[in-house]
């Protein structure tokens, strides 16, 4: 990083850029949310997790979601994917409002949740055959995505054989099998190391462009979601509401070294502006509720680490 | 559960009809071993009896009886009035043999008479016949129940608990009454079964309905029993009696030879003598009175049992014909 | 570090190790017994007569405690009497591992005493059946109604509180209700080892149940599976090692049932065996038959284990 250097504003986008965002827009609208409110009812009261929140998303767009721990993001996407009912508002997806789980939309969770019963090539299935597909199809449909994301050499292998990084990528294809109309994605590779991640992340990128598909990413890491993302929501926490839906200024095709680019340090400057300077007023403010006890030091030490 | 109860029914037999064999449960008693002679001989079949006897625990056998699954059961004649105190009316037909001490109160080493356990803990399974032999001796020796301090126990658990040393004296027949005093060098009987022979009977017991129904195959049964008792007297065919009848309990013929001599096996001719009426320990009639006072009074049954409706001599009268 | 730390909490044992092991727990048992019987000086409470002198009370084999009989020989000394004579024994109720090793041979190759008793072999195939088919139908209700109490909240509601309440009472109270029902033979044992296993069976697998992760759920779902899907092709398979683990455990209690269910209605099966042996006082075969259904009960085990590792390949918590 170069401190001297005055980066350029966020809002700057160069032609092509600005171009491929007004051709992104003229696309149909995959998914609106209209002034969703989420309240928690719990033993001590009510939690407010989403409020009032407005987006939209469309065709072949890449989304992601940023914002500080605790600010709504697993609850709006659990909103998104039918697996929680809001309290208020509505999610359309292309016009129709969703309700309940379906296989329209498919999702990747940060955890792993192949089902370790079943064999690679029968987890991707899954999706197929319950939706009614005969096996034998199902089973070719499974082999071509396992090519894709390849893994193919591993389609008889159980889940508990593959490391991290190599079951979220079945967990995505087992997603995509079904042909949903959007991918969601709730920091699915938050558990992974970060070569393995970074390998992740352009794997990922490298399918969206292969395929029709929209994708809504959940991220509290600010590279990552500028590097994927075309845009990006940003929530701010208690109550969680939209920030603002910054359009990355960063050209694509995207690749690792743009990391040190002028916009993807401005978008990402703008970033830290919006969600640390909420964070830094949260912890002021919780500061004054409990006082750090004196932290006594159990083991003599002769020297300071500072 | 109801349907696991179902299923298992319809795996299992139907109850006895009519043309089924007679079904007889029997325990480990020397004069009921005493049939196995009969069943292991074939001589049921050549007598024309179609009956199927059945091993029990003896208070399972009880149940069993109870619950309406046998034809016919071997009890006490006590027993027999303490199934009908609670509503399973039952008519004894036979006496297989009275109790010539096997029945026995034995006491730890130096006590050497009922009137020495004044204060004492002797371990009983109340209700049953040997908690009656004690009542009976405690009376001879000028005390009641409440001179003693009486103990529960099974009887199958006698010798284990007289060894403990936690009581000074059990009330058991045999097997028991024998492993204890196996077990407990020095213990002996100091009242048994011997000192007043008629207070326990041993009876073929058997349903009313059974009865009126089968009456025929009853009496072919007791003329059986007849020929059973007279084998195992006999000095000539003894050895083999007991090489059958130790067999059915796990036992040599040499140890189960003394359980014999504590059982006075009745002949036809020796069992009908105790089925006349009469007072007093010498006829069922007078034991059964005696069983049913006892009964009463110690609260195993409320209402006195009529007594004679428990005893039908004509069987044995029709088979000594 | 090529040394293993055995005492570190929840390390993984090599197989060599762990068989080894295995082996001790069985050995170190048998010592203790062995000690127990073959060292005159380490408990032996009782001395075994072996002429009675001239005691009359006392017979040959006779059993009786030491003081007592070190009286008896003084007494008879002081009056100038053949004194008994024995040595240190221990209660019949502990045989010596050798005399219940001949037992468990003999048992087996002595033929029954009469043509219509059984062989033990035939005693203990009977109980291995009515061990089956009470476990196989409470199995056959239990499972099911435990799996679906698991996964629908108004059906655990609905069953599980009574269940509760009914698995606190004692089966085999139930045993002279069983017999009027069911008969003398098989029936109530059956019914008492059915009553044993079937209320914790729902209990267990129940909680088994819904201990399966709800992500794996929340996954289907967002796959397109509907409720019924749900269920046979997430809660089911998802569950059924743990399922067979469980089964495996109760299959063990099925057997404690088995005594006091034999004894219900007809004596049968190894249980006519034992309490016959045990009446009079011949423990040697009573640990024999002990032991005979201890090998049963973890051979059956052993061989289940096994197959597990055929049935379900992805299961890393299975042995
Ligand atoms: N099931 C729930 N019950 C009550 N409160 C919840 C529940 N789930 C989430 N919350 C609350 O809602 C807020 C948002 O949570 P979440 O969506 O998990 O945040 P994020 O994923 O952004 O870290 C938090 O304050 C959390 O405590
Ligand atoms: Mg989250």
């Amino acid at each position: 990083m170069n401190p001297e250097k005055a980066l350029p504003s966020y809002l700057d986008q160069s032609d092509a850029v600005r171009e491929r965002f007004e051709r992104l827009k003229e696309r149909p609208k995959i998914l609106e949310v209209k002034g969703l409110d989420k309240v928690f009812e719990t033993p001590k009261g009510e939690t407010v997790a989403l409020k009032d929140i407005h987006f939209d998303t469309h065709r072949r767009e890449f989304l992601c979601v940023v914002g500080p721990s605790g600010c709504g993001k697993s609850t709006l996407i659990r909103i998104l994917a039918g697996l929680d009912a809001q309290t208020g508002g509505e999610v359309l997806l292309e016009g129709k409002p969703v309700r309940g789980p379906g296989k329209d939309r498919g999702m990747v969770f940060q955890g792993y949740t192949l089902f370790p019963w079943l064999s690679v090539k029968r987890n991707v299935m899954f999706g197929l055959t319950v939706n009614g597909m005969g096996f034998q199809e199902a089973e070719r449909q499974a082999l071509q995505w396992l090519a894709l994301i390849g893994l193919e050499k591993f389609a008889d292998a159980y889940p508990h054989q593959l490391s991290g990084g190599m079951k979220q990528r079945v967990a995505i294809a087992r997603a995509l099998a079904n042909q949903p109309r959007i991918l969601l994605m709730d920091e699915p590779f938050g558990a992974l190391d970060a070569q393995t991640r970074a390998r992740m992340q352009a794997h990922l990128l490298e399918i969206w462009r292969k395929i029709d598909i929209t994708i809504v990413f959940i991220t509290h890491d600010l590279d990552e979601a500028i590097y994927l993302a075309d845009r990006v929501l940003v929530l701010k926490a208690h109550p969680g509401e939209v920030q603002e839906l910054i359009e990355v200024p960063v050209p694509h095709p995207r690749k690792m070294e743009q990391f040190i680019s002028d916009e993807f340090l401005a978008t990402k400057a703008r970033l830290e502006e919006l969600i640390y300077a909420h964070e830094e007023k949260e912890e002021g403010e919780s500061e004054e509720e409990y006082d750090y006890p004196d932290m006594p030091r159990l083991v003599e030490v002769d020297d300071s680490v500072d | 559960m109801a349907l696991g109860l179902a299923m298992s029914a319809i795996m299992l037999a139907a109850p006895a009809r009519a043309e089924a064999p007679l079904k007889i449960g029997y325990s480990d008693w020397p004069g009921w071993v005493a049939w196995q002679v009969a069943i292991d001989k074939g001589w049921l079949k050549e007598a024309g009896v179609a009956a199927d006897f059945q091993w029990f625990d003896y208070v399972a056998s009880m149940d069993a009886f109870a619950a309406g699954k046998l034809d016919a059961v071997s009890v006490t004649n006590g027993d027999a009035l303490v199934m009908g105190g609670s509503g399973t009316k039952s008519i004894m037909i036979l006496v297989n043999d009275y109790s010539n001490g096997n029945d026995m109160i034995i006491a730890k080493p130096g006590i050497k008479s009922l009137a020495e356990l004044k204060g004492k803990k002797i371990g009983v399974e109340m209700g049953f016949v040997d908690h009656l032999l004690l009542l009976n001796g405690l009376e001879k020796a000028d005390m009641t129940e409440s001179d003693v301090e009486l103990v529960n126990v099974a009887t199958n658990n006698t010798p284990q608990v007289l060894a403990s040393g936690d009581v000074d004296a059990v009330g058991a027949w045999q097997p028991s009454s024998g492993q204890a005093m196996k077990l407990v060098p020095g213990a002996r009987p100091i009242y048994t079964s011997a000192d007043e022979p008629g207070l326990i009977y041993d009876t073929l017991t058997v349903t009313p309905t059974s009865l009126a129904n089968r009456r025929d195959e009853y009496v072919k049964l007791i003329k059986v029993w007849d020929k059973v008792v007279k084998y195992i007297n006999d000095p000539e065919t003894q050895p083999d009696a007991l090489k059958i009848m130790s067999a059915r309990v796990g036992l040599t013929p040499a140890q189960y030879k003394p359980l014999l001599n504590g059982t006075k096996l009745l002949t036809l001719e020796e069992s009908s003598k105790f089925l006349e009426k009469g007072d007093g320990f010498s006829s069922l009639y007078g034991s059964s009175q005696i069983s049913d006072d006892f009964n009463v009074k110690y609260k195993v049954y409320a209402d006195p049992q009529d007594v004679d409706s428990y005893i039908d001599p004509s069987l044995e009268a029709d088979a000594l014909k | 570090m090529s040394r293993t730390n055995w005492f570190s909490v929840q390390t993984e044992l090599s197989s060599q190790a762990k068989t080894v092991l295995g082996v001790f727990s069985f050995i170190l048992p048998i010592l203790v017994w062995s000690i127990v019987s073959y060292v005159p000086v380490v408990w032996h409470p009782l001395v075994q007569i072996t002429d009675p002198g001239s005691v009359s009370y006392l017979q040959v084999d006779m059993r009786m405690p030491r003081g007592p009989f070190e009286d008896a020989v003084a007494e008879a000394q002081a009056e100038g009497q053949a004194p008994p004579e024995g040595f240190p024994a221990n209660p019949v109720y502990l045989p010596a591992p050798h005399e219940v090793a001949e037992a468990l041979y003999t048992a087996f190759v002595t033929p029954p005493p009469s043509k219509d008793m059984p062989w033990l072999h035939q005693s203990l195939w009977h109980s291995i059946q009515v061990i089956f088919w009470g476990f196989f139908l409470s199995s056959a209700i239990g499972v099911p109604l435990g799996v679906l109490c698991g996964a629908y909240a108004p059906i655990s509601r609905l069953t599980e509180p009574f269940v509760e309440f009914f698995r606190y009472l004692p089966a085999p109270a139930f045993g002279a209700l069983a017999v009027a029902i069911l008969g003398i033979y098989d029936g109530p044992k059956i019914a008492i080892i059915f009553i044993g296993t079937f209320f914790q069976q729902v209990l267990i697998i129940a909680n088994t149940t819904r201990k399966l992760d709800g992500a794996l759920a929340e996954a289907a779902l967002t796959l397109g599976a509907g409720n019924l899907q749900l269920l046979t092709r997430v809660v089911v398979p998802g569950v059924l090692p743990d399922l067979y683990r469980d089964l495996r455990i109760l299959l063990g209690w099925a057997w404690t049932y088995l005594i006091v269910a034999e004894l219900i209605g007809t004596t049968s099966g190894i249980t006519w065996f034992i309490t016959q042996q045990a009446r009079y006082q011949h423990f040697e075969n009573v640990y024999a038959a002990i032991i005979i259904i201890g090998i049963i009960g973890l051979g059956t085990d052993l061989v289940l284990g096994m197959l597990a590792r055929r049935f379900f390949p992805w299961d890393r918590n299975g042995k």
